[in-house]
């Protein structure tokens, strides 16, 4: 089987688009790693690593090292350097990485013609890439120069208190370092267009500062290059290529050599001819990085003359670049400083509305701090329970209704574009008022949320009259798009539709009040929940309570309607005794139906006004209910034995004494004993204080003990003991819950019983707060 | 059946007593009534297998039981009686001044034989009886 075979997809891939076929419409696929030729300005050489035999050379060898590359193909590097040399690159190459770019080896004198030469090496492809570079002979670098200059410069950066300055700065150092006459600052968009932020030129040179341009005058393949290098240099833009010789050496079986990290790489035609249009003979360009990200690059242009730096002096500014980029991340938030304090302190209002307020629009809307206080947008949207609240400069109610469902789509809570007629074409129609959309809804469950809307951008650009008259350098009858001012056209003509950027705070601050709302959703929904709860849980009581009431008063009553009843029937029968007895049990019906009503409306008295919360003696509380039971019932014979130390609390002293009231009364109540006791005291050892109530009665079956507490419940008949209705405990346990209390009770028959009482809710103790 | 066989009343309102004798007798029903106001005393009985005297030494024909009871309540009886082995092959109508569902759906699944509602008027209450005495006495059979 043949390689071919292998691989049938090859045949139908596209080919590689390269110097030879490159045009504006194929640029950013043009493969400028593969591009197979270097400038001229140094010597690569394409080795084998374990034998040092060379493989594809520059074509320009003879210039600088004396042999052509007929001469030295299939070579070992032995023909160029020296046993010592060699001795010395074979250590350097095993002790240096060589993977992530060319690393700078030695400084090798040439045998054949005794020349100095940097030598700079990477490892590709299983690949040694050698390149050779003349040293700087002519100007005396001094290291300790360079350090105090570095220093100072680092310092300079340091002070400076926004990112424009910070960049401002750095434009003007390199281009005192360099000599370059324009060193600008590019920053890149996300979507990869960019715009010049800061720019250092002579005084003659017409200004490029806030130029736009589209992300296809540096295309992706371009970015990913420099980012790769840390400095790409183009000494001379009208050079000639040099190409790499055998073009397609037997060993690399057809493939071209990766040049990704070359010094000397040969740059894109597209790349050298936008520099002639620009008017440049010269650049040099270092990436800025942030966050491992292509932040933006300085580019530096010679106009007058081509310009050639050497490695001496491109060291400290690739070294200066480098600083520049670790400080990009602080410097870039500084810049944003006050901005992101301003939306901190509306995210403290609104949260502090949105706690005020019943409804979201009274506190994000009405307020006056609403939703377009800080964050720089023109308008806004709430939508609740489907309802929108238009704010500011919104598209129509209609229009936000279909973005609204098209938001709903949209899988991120909180979600920014800033080409909305782009990725939602119906916004076409509104994309002056809306290019830029940030959005967040509140949950998924619904569309619910927030959004804000930015004009389109090229308006405000346009407004602003940045772009001046950019230079042009267009040849009469020649029709060139590469220039800043086509290029400035062409981003006017992508930004269609497009608004300013969303800053990370602006998103973060998004997400922020999205949390603030869902967590005030989420509290108002257990809230109701808890109010729904509450509120089963009493329509159940009261439909229980309606069912006990009414059947309990309609015992008496319908005794007293069938007795009346049997009165008329039994008219003609004269009995006067009779008669009389049927009368007595209809008024004592009558009584007793009359008792009840009291009782139940005692009992629902006791829910129903506030408590009155006053420091009270229990003593004397305790010493009242007992004297009014005494005037009630001035021989009843019963001894009390009251614990002199009973504590004051902090409690309604209205329904205390009636728990008193009942359970003293209950005490005496259901006592056959000649020698009746009743104790009363408190255990103030717990928290809360235990209050009890003992007797020695008749006390209580066990199986009983869980019914008493039920309103109406005897458990005697309604003449035995005095005679009770089945309110008494019933009311003492409202009257104590009421408190937040509770109430138990401890009994066995014939001994007596226990009644205890708090007035205060149990302390949760910290083992059930873990648990 | 034995004619002297009682009907057992579990009723503790002395009124409500005299009422429902009364028109037991209005209507002619003529077995012996008896009554317990507690029913635990009545549990007691049928759990020890002895009857009283004054039952004339026989289990009840018919129990009228009420629900609102001290202590243990009808319901609570009803729930007492289903956990005996051998419960007495006697049926058991719910007599009660209350009408509501829960207390009549309870009653039935715990085995009642029959809901009756007091009604306010004694009118009223005297046809339910006498539908009740004609369904438990004349039309259907009871157990000896």
């Amino acid at each position: 089987m043949s390689e071919a075979n292998i691989n049938p997809t090859q045949s139908e891939a596209p080919p590689h688009i390269t110097a030879k076929n490159v045009d504006l419409n194929n640029c950013d696929r043009e493969q400028i790693h593969l591009v197979n030729a270097i400038q001229p300005h140094g010597v690569l050489l394409v080795l084998n690593e374990s034998t040092l035999s060379i493989i594809q050379v520059s074509a320009n060898t003879e210039s600088f090292l004396g042999l052509s590359p007929a001469a030295m193909i299939g070579q070992t590097i032995d023909c160029l350097l020296d046993n010592e040399n060699v001795a010395a690159l074979r250590s350097q190459l095993a002790t240096k990485n060589l993977a992530d770019g060319f690393s700078h080896l030695l400084t090798v004198s040439c045998v054949h013609t005794n020349e100095r030469f940097h030598l700079f090496g990477n490892r590709i492809d299983e690949l040694l890439l050698l390149e050779f570079e003349r040293p700087n002979d002519t100007e005396q670098f001094s290291d300790n120069n360079h350090f105090l200059r570095l220093n100072a410069t680092i310092q300079q950066l340091r002070g400076s208190t926004s990112l424009l300055q910070f960049i401002g700065i750095v434009v003007d150092q390199i281009r005192d370092w360099t000599g370059f006459e324009r060193v600008m600052v590019y920053r890149f968009d996300t979507d990869g267009c960019g715009e010049v932020v800061a720019e250092s030129k002579s005084p003659d040179l017409e200004t490029y500062l806030d130029l736009h341009y589209p992300a296809s005058d540096i295309p992706a393949p371009a970015r990913r290059l420099f980012m790769l290098s840390p400095l790409r240099h183009l000494p001379d833009v009208d050079y000639l290529p040099v190409p790499l010789i055998p073009e397609n050496p037997p060993l690399l079986n057809g493939r071209s050599v990766d040049l990704s990290y070359s010094f000397l790489r040969s740059v894109s035609v597209m790349y050298s001819g936008y520099l002639r249009n620009m008017g440049a003979k010269a650049t040099l360009v270092l990436p800025l990085m942030k966050d491992g990200e292509l932040w933006g690059l300085i580019s530096c242009l010679h106009h007058s003359t081509p310009k050639y730096m050497p490695y001496e002096s491109r060291i400290p500014v690739e070294f200066l670049a480098k600083i520049v980029s670790q400080m990009m991340n602080d410097k870039e938030k500084m810049d944003h400083y006050s901005y992101r304090y301003q939306l901190d302190q509306s995210l403290h209002q609104l949260a502090a509305a949105l706690e005020r307020f019943e409804t979201f629009e009274q506190a994000l809307v009405l307020g006056k701090t609403n939703l377009l206080t800080t964050l720089d947008a023109q308008g806004a949207v709430l939508i609740i329970n489907g309802k929108l609240n238009l704010l500011g400069k919104t598209p129509t109610e209609q229009q936000v209704g279909l973005l609204v469902v098209w938001l709903a789509q949209q899988d991120e809570l909180v979600f920014s574009t800033r080409r909305l007629p782009h990725d939602f074409p119906l916004a076409q129609t509104f994309k002056v008022i809306a290019s830029g959309v940030l959005s967040m809804r509140f949950s998924r469950a619904n569309s619910d949320g927030i959004i804000w809307f930015r004009p389109e951008e090229q308006q405000e650009v346009s407004w602003a009259g940045n772009p001046n008259k950019p230079v042009e350098f267009i040849e009469e009858g020649q029709e060139i798009r590469l220039t800043p001012r086509t290029s400035f056209a062409l981003w006017k003509e992508y930004s269609q539709g497009q608004s300013r950027l969303w800053l990370t705070c602006e998103l973060e601050y998004a997400k922020q009040l999205r949390q603030v709302i869902s967590y005030i959703i989420v509290n108002r929904i257990s809230l109701l929940t808890q109010i729904n709860a509450e509120l089963e849980r009493s329509n159940a009581e009261l439909e229980a309570f309606a069912y006990v009431v009414s059947h309990d008063l309609k015992e008496p009553l319908r005794g007293i309607h069938n007795f009346a009843e049997l009165i008329k029937i039994e008219n003609d029968v004269p009995s006067p005794e009779k008669r009389l007895q049927r009368i007595e049990t209809i008024l004592s019906l009558a009584n007793r139906m009359d008792n009840l009503l009291e009782s139940l409306l005692k009992y629902s008295r006791i829910g129903l006004s506030e408590l009155d919360l006053q420091s009270t003696y229990i003593g004397n509380l305790v010493s009242q209910s007992i004297d009014v039971l005494k005037k009630a019932n001035p021989e009843m014979g019963v001894t009390f034995n009251i614990q002199p130390t009973l504590p004051i609390m902090n409690c309604d002293r209205m329904r205390v004494e009636i728990i008193f009231h009942n359970l003293i009364l209950n005490a005496i109540k259901y006592n056959d004993k000649v020698k009746k006791t009743v104790e009363i005291g408190c255990n103030t050892s717990v928290n809360p204080a235990e209050f009890y109530v003992r007797d020695n009665g008749i006390g209580i079956p066990a199986d009983y003990h869980e019914h008493i507490f039920q309103l109406f419940r005897r458990l005697h008949g309604s003449d035995e003991f005095g005679g009770g209705n089945g309110t008494g405990l019933t009311t003492a346990q409202k009257a104590i819950k009421r408190h937040g209390g509770r109430i138990w009770m401890e009994s066995s028959e014939n001994v007596g019983s226990t009644f205890y009482f708090t007035l205060a809710p149990d302390l949760i103790s910290n083992k059930e707060v873990m648990q | 059946m034995k004619k002297n066989r009682p009907l057992l009343i579990i009723e503790d309102s002395d009124e409500d007593f005299e009422v429902t004798c009364w028109a037991l007798n209005k209507i002619g029903f003529t077995h012996p009534i008896v009554r317990a106001t507690h029913c635990e005393e009545v549990l007691l009985l049928l759990l020890s297998g002895t009857t009283p005297a004054d039952w004339n030494n026989l289990l009840p024909c018919l129990v009228l039981l009420d629900l609102n009871l001290p202590r243990m309540n009808g319901l609570q009886f009803l729930r007492d009686l289903r956990v005996i082995k051998s419960p007495p092959a006697i049926p058991i109508v719910v007599v009660s001044t209350s009408n509501n569902p829960s207390d009549v759906s309870t009653s039935y699944s715990l085995g009642a034989a029959g809901y009756l509602c007091k009604p306010l008027s004694l009118d009223s209450y005297v046809e339910k009886l006498r539908y009740l005495t004609h369904y438990w006495f004349d039309a259907v059979t009871l157990p000896e």
